[in-house]
């Protein structure tokens, strides 16, 4: 018979619990170099000598008392029966941090095993850690590997195997100079951490009590622990009269005196502590200086964006050119085989100018993301949140704020998930109303093809002011919530700053892999839907098929809503149509706009020049190309984001408010951008 | 004195934490709690700074930095 057997990984935020995941399931999760990245938990399965291991990543922790969304969601996992066993992964280079949560992790009285990562870092700093004493000092199984390098993956396994159901734990070997207890029972023998003799008289009163009320209750010296710090959890699910043992919270001699203990065992297994983090203090120098600091950091971004339009319009040519090619030979092919009219104008004018036209714009999206895991896995992305963060006070928010709203130039949706490494509902829900006019990289799109038809060689810059334009709105919306809710600042920043490291290529490949699969699935899906009911709506009317997409129900439909938008200069049909079509997803706007006019290839030059002839004899010029643009950058990013923003505000109403104020800004922003555009 | 009145590269003990309950138990679950050295490493910025303590890289807010009681420890 096949066991399952559910193992926990947990640890530190930015220990590598998702790298060590990824190599055992082969899945192919996100990680970075700044703590928080996962906020879900997420699973997967192994199996080991027949058996199926079912692999549970959890958010990072630092310890088991929970303050934000992610901590309680790895705190409840892990505490229910939802987990077998646990392996605590720990960051080797950075022991004494990591081994607070693991001296918690044993005291819950479940099996686990420890998983030192990154020895290979430890090794190259010069560091050694005495794998012999450690096991001897903790209890428990302690396994070096590295994640990255997959190395003693089998071995983690094969602890994990043995460990399973054995809640006893190795041998304890202390010696504590000084320091023997002089408890009744010597508590040395049996637990790793034993508290000094006034604590461990406590526990053992709270025992007693247990005894008599709770007989049944497993692991008591884990609640009495509790008791004495007042967990609330766990006083109210069990009432106890202990008012004559205890006098207050002695939580604060627990935590000391754990940390006392790791003092204790770093000293012993440490050999040789590392002194060449002081390389990472050097490019902290100029990376978190007061004045260099900031500068650095937009600097760098102006960079990323550049490499996004020149390197990745230059590619984009050689895609075009494909694409044309591609399109003749399926129009020869299709007329050679006799296809019928309508077939062939699906095919050609519906699927290929559609999704083709799309799928020419992967080189800017390929170039963005792959500048994006860049600074994510160096460890600069924390150090953005420290720089931004007296500017973010202004507006209400810690510098942590930031960091989705920079993933937001990448896409909308994991950056909506990422606020919730925010600790307080409020600066959290400031944030997923904000991020979504960071312009994503569906957008790009649109700016790169109407920049570069009404504006030429001023393109980039079109294109740059947008970006500016939607973070301007996002600082001028949270500056206003914040004046509106009045309340003082409860935020303070707290985050850790890793060392810094050199971008692993295996990382960064999955990472941009990941979103070019994205990207290239949403051609596939919701791209190629929408073009063919875009298609369709435009070949039939209420007359049937019609040739004439002035008779037909896209028509009709726009033609309605067209007075709405002819403030902002966007008074026609077609561009409303595909304004809607753009709920769906951003880059539908230049799909439905090829299919709308008609123009297979409509990011070629030829295909811009026939595009910008055709809106010219309608009276759309360069004020009203701006106006969409602003349009497209500032209304409901897509159905997806729509959908995260529900779920993790939990709220129709805030959702449907934050939809309204969406278009609302977006409609007011165009007519006055296209006002001021008609001035020149 | 307090955490954000100190000077780069310091090494300071932590006398007190005097801000709201749950941010010291945040601070205390990192190991900074009564008694801990930390050594500022960037405090140029009116706002936050940049602390290490129990071997880790921190970046601190102002309004955590103010409410942290220090006193000045010479490393021998």
């Amino acid at each position: 018979m096949k066991n399952i057997i559910n193992v926990g990984f947990i640890g530190n935020p930015n220990c590598g619990k998702t790298t060590l995941f990824n190599a055992y399931t082969g899945a192919n999760l996100k990680v970075a170099n700044w703590p928080g990245v996962t906020v879900e938990k997420k699973e997967g399965q192994t199996t080991y000598e027949g058996d199926v291991y079912k692999l549970i990543d959890l958010p990072g922790i630092y310890s088991l008392s929970s303050y934000t969304m992610e901590e309680t969601v790895s705190r409840q996992c892990i505490m229910s029966d939802e987990v077998d066993v646990i392996v605590d992964v720990a960051d080797a280079s950075c022991l004494e941090r990591n081994l607070y949560l693991t001296l918690q992790l044993i005291e819950l009285g479940k099996p686990v095993i420890l998983a030192l990562n990154m020895m290979d870092i430890v090794e190259e700093r010069g560091m050694e850690i005495d794998l012999h004493r450690l096991p001897e000092m903790l209890g428990i199984p302690v396994i070096p590997v590295s994640a990255r390098k997959k190395t003693g993956l089998s071995i983690l396994m094969h602890a994990v195997a043995h460990h399973k159901t054995n809640l006893h734990q190795s041998p304890l070997i202390h010696h504590h100079p000084g320091m023997q207890s002089s408890h009744i029972h010597n508590h040395h023998n049996e637990y790793a951490m034993v508290y000094e003799d006034y604590i461990e008289d406590k526990i053992d009163g709270i025992i007693n009590k247990l005894n008599e009320k709770y007989k049944e209750l497993p692991n008591k010296r884990w609640h009495a622990i509790k008791f004495l710090e007042k967990d609330t959890t766990v006083t109210e699910h069990y009432p106890l009269e202990i008012d004559d043992i205890i006098d207050k919270s002695y939580e604060k001699n627990i935590i000391n005196q754990k940390y006392n203990f790791i003092e204790e065992i770093v000293s012993e297994t440490l050999v040789n502590k590392s002194e060449k983090a002081a390389s990472t203090d050097k490019i902290d120098r100029y990376l978190t200086s007061r004045f260099l600091g900031l500068p650095i950091f937009l600097v760098i971004m102006a960079f990323v964006f550049f490499l996004t339009f020149t390197i990745g319009d230059w590619l984009k040519g050689y895609f075009e050119i494909g694409l044309e090619n591609f399109s003749a030979f399926a129009a020869e092919g299709l007329s050679a085989i006799h296809t019928n009219q309508m077939l062939s104008s699906l095919v050609l004018d519906g699927i290929i100018a559609g999704v083709g036209g799309i799928l020419t714009f992967l080189p800017n999206i390929f170039i963005l993301f792959l500048a994006l895991a860049i600074l994510e896995d160096s460890g600069y992305m924390a150090r953005v949140a420290f720089v931004m963060d007296d500017i973010m006070g202004h507006l209400g928010l810690s510098g942590r704020a930031f960091l989705p709203l920079l993933l937001g130039f990448g896409c909308t949706v994991p950056a909506l998930m990422a606020s919730r490494a925010l600790e307080h509902p409020k600066d959290r829900f400031k944030t997923i109303m904000v991020t979504p006019f960071m312009s994503c990289s569906a957008r790009l799109p649109i700016y790169v093809l109407f920049s570069s038809m009404f504006f030429g060689k001023n393109a980039m810059l079109v294109c740059y002011s947008l970006y500016l334009l939607g973070i301007i709105v996002a600082i001028a919306t949270a500056y206003i919530l914040s004046k509106i809710d009045g309340t003082k600042a409860e935020h303070a920043l707290l985050i850790e700053l890793p060392e810094y490291k050199s971008p692993n290529t295996h990382t960064i490949a999955i990472y941009v892999w990941e979103k070019v699969k994205d990207y290239l699935g949403k051609a596939g899906t919701v791209i190629f839907i929408a073009s063919v009911i875009m298609w369709v709506l435009l070949n039939f009317g209420p007359a049937g098929y019609v040739t004439d997409i002035s008779q037909s129900f896209g028509s009709l439909i726009g033609k309605v809503i067209a007075p709405l938008f002819r403030p902002a200069g966007l008074g026609y049909w077609q561009i409303v149509v595909a304004l809607i079509a753009g709920i769906a997803a951003k880059e539908v706007v230049v799909s439905s706009c090829s299919v709308l006019f008609g123009i297979q290839n409509i990011t070629s030059a030829s295909g811009m020049d026939s595009m910008v002839d055709t809106l010219g004899s309608l009276g759309f010029g360069a004020a009203n190309g701006l106006a969409l643009m602003v349009f497209c950058l500032l209304y409901v990013p897509c159905t997806a984001s729509i959908a995260t923003m529900q779920r993790e505000l939990g709220s129709a109403k805030k959702t449907f408010g934050i939809i309204l104020y969406q278009l609302a800004v977006a409609w007011i922003m165009s007519v006055i951008v296209y006002h001021i555009g008609l001035l020149f | 004195m307090t955490l954000k009145q100190g000077k780069n590269n310091q090494t300071y003990q932590v006398l007190s934490i005097d801000i709201e309950v749950k941010l010291e138990r945040r601070l205390e679950a990192l190991g900074l709690t009564q008694g801990t050295h930390i050594t500022i490493l960037n405090n140029d910025k009116k706002g936050s700074l940049t602390a290490k303590f129990r071997g880790t890289r921190f970046a601190l807010g102002k309004r955590i930095a103010d409410h942290i009681e220090v006193k000045e420890v010479s490393l021998s």
